[in-house]
């Protein structure tokens, strides 16, 4: 081999190593699978509970309705039981993981998911008094707005098949704009792909493409469904990514050999 | 010109440039993306962190103890330092 072949491979060499940083810092940035197990289990213990109350809530009503004050008294007994039952365990959920503790959750299914692979972390946004209650009021605003056009849709002001494109008028930025002020340790580019698809679901159905729902029951369901199918998907994606990050560094870093057991 | 030595070598410039992507790393993510004996990766990290490029941070993860690593000031600048002295050789080098 020749000195200029030899020194062009030590180049290639040298580019590659500048690329480590890049990797790990993606590799880290995309192990999302964590974030997605959280929202379900969120989404499965809300849906549990709203399941469980309006159950015992129709029991209790069906009774009075029937004259059955038995069973209407059993129902309100057992819909006050249920009721401590959820507010012992909110109680014991925020001591275990709230204040001090906050991020032991992440932390135990992190270790869960990705325990073989051991951690790395990437800096966190520093968090306020002010940033916190901005999120939390533009998460009330972001809910309003659901629900108002949700309500101007029953009312007839919004057309069924147009709900879903009119959310996209502030699913979207509220979405990017998120993204971009509370950027997430574990959120990057490609969560950019949730309100990209959004607007394209958006789009196909102002160009005609029947995918909504046109009964009064079902028309929440135009939001609701794409907001969680297309808020799932970067999470899926992230995760393969940060799998295929992870196997671009250890090409780059993997030593074998003198080299690895030199000094 | 004088290239830093410590830096230099294979596996602590593989080191350094994993730490200078993430806020930290712990041992075991090291082991396993080097693919070194842990013996040597301590050693290794020893150097770095008695030439104060690297801090260690020692934790529990629930009742398992965590060794972490942080890339300190010193080291970031160190490493920057380091690349501009490689590039500079290499563009003398191509030069010539």
């Amino acid at each position: 081999m020749s000195v200029k072949q030899n020194n062009q491979l030590q180049d290639q060499d040298a580019e590659k190593l500048k690329e480590i940083p890049k990797w790990t810092r993606r590799y880290a940035q995309n192990r999302t699978l964590t974030i997605l197990v959280l929202m379900v289990m969120i989404m499965l213990y809300s849906m549990f509970v709203a399941a469980l109350l309006g159950f015992l809530l129709a029991l209790a009503a069906a009774g009075f309705r029937k004259g059955n004050i038995i069973l209407g008294c059993v129902g309100i007994a057992v819909l006050v039981a249920a009721l401590v039952a959820i507010v012992k365990f909110q109680i014991f959920i925020l001591a275990k993981f709230g204040s001090k503790n906050k991020g032991l959750l992440d932390q135990i299914i992190d270790r869960w998911i990705y325990g073989n692979e051991v951690t790395t972390s990437i800096p966190k946004p520093k968090s306020s008094k002010k940033k916190i209650c901005l999120e939390i009021l533009s998460g009330v605003i972001f809910f309003i707005c659901i629900f108002a056009s949700w309500h101007l849709a029953i009312k007839g002001y919004i057309a069924y098949k147009y709900l879903q494109p009119v959310s996209a008028l502030y699913i979207v930025p509220f979405v990017v704009c998120g993204w971009y002020f509370w950027k997430s340790p574990r959120m990057g580019p490609i969560y950019l792909l949730y309100p990209i698809l959004y607007a394209g679901h958006a789009i196909l159905i102002v160009a005609g493409v029947p995918i909504f729902f046109t009964t009064e029951n079902f028309c929440i369901f135009s939001i609701c469904l794409p907001m969680l199918g297309y808020g799932f998907l970067p999470f899926i994606i992230g995760h393969i990514y940060s799998r295929y990050a992870l196997k671009k560094l250890k090409g780059i870093t993997h030593l074998e050999g003198d080299t690895a057991n030199g000094d | 010109m004088e290239i830093d030595k410590i830096i230099h070598e294979p596996a602590r410039l593989r080191i350094m440039m994993i730490l200078s992507g993430v806020e930290q790393a712990d041992f075991n993510f090291l082991l396993t993306t080097l693919g070194l004996t842990r013996g040597n990766l301590s050693r290794h990290v020893e150097k770095l962190e008695s030439a104060g490029y690297l801090k260690v941070k020692k934790s529990f993860k629930g009742k398992v103890p965590n060794t972490g690593y942080e890339l300190t000031q010193k080291g970031s600048r160190a490493l920057t330092q380091y690349w501009e002295d490689v590039d500079a050789i290499r563009q003398l080098g191509q030069s010539l």
